[in-house]
């Protein structure tokens, strides 16, 4: 399993644990957070409740760590770059991503996060299946 | 020589299998030959490629072990 990798929901006492360990030399001024839930978005008559997330595993490795050293030389000011994307079954409501930027100053922080997380859309292997009360499903390309 | 060749996203319910492994191919574009052969309907579909885990564009030449990917468009979050 990659280590940006989590199998079903991203676990809020992962986040707590991620945001109460961080910044151990108390250097960091801003720290700034993205939580992206499953939305139970409602479309022609049938409504999300959950999707499946599948991923190139080791390809996600080396695309993430690239991510992270793209930020760093990106804000001078970031001091570090966390990052937690689900597989497999995350219902309605529950959290399928967690990126937390570490910087000296809110600004840094705050932009770096925002940068991380369109990066994460554009670039890292995984691929989402809605599930549907329905029962059908479908393939979504964002 | 042998490839290996890996299907992710919607392309898994469109060639039925994940990963499928391939002799005598000697290109990428060999390759995507003979998958459209074994799935036509692949040829509707938007995908990029890796060789070993690195996005390619146009045509690389294949080596024994190589590991090739059809990737649908990525969409995550």
């Amino acid at each position: 399993m990659s280590d940006y990798l989590v199998n079903g929901p991203v676990n809020p006492e992962l986040i707590t644990r991620q945001i109460s360990f961080c910044d151990e030399k108390n250097d960091s001024g801003g720290i700034s957070v993205f939580i992206g839930r499953v939305r139970a978005d409602k479309t022609d008559s049938k409504t999300v409740v959950a999707i499946d997330y599948s991923a190139y595993e080791e390809m996600v490795n080396s695309v993430a760590a690239s991510i992270k050293e793209d930020i760093m030389l990106e804000f001078s000011d970031v001091r570090s770059v966390k990052l937690f994307h689900s597989i497999g079954n995350v219902k309605a409501g529950e959290i399928s991503l967690f990126v937390l930027v570490e910087a000296g100053h809110r600004r840094q922080a705050i932009d770096a996060c925002s940068m991380t997380v369109e990066l994460i859309k554009e670039k890292l292997p995984v691929w989402k299946r809605e599930l549907y009360d329905n029962d059908s499903h479908e393939w979504k390309r964002q | 020589m042998e490839i290996k060749v890996l299907f992710f996203g919607v392309l898994t319910e469109v060639t039925g299998c994940n990963v499928k492994y391939y002799a005598n191919v000697s290109s990428v574009g060999d390759l995507r030959l003979r998958i459209q052969d074994d799935y036509p309907e692949i040829v509707h579909y938007n995908y990029m490629i890796s060789l070993n885990q690195q996005l390619i564009n146009g045509e690389s030449a294949l080596n024994n072990g190589d590991e090739v990917a059809f990737l649908p468009p990525f969409a995550g979050g």
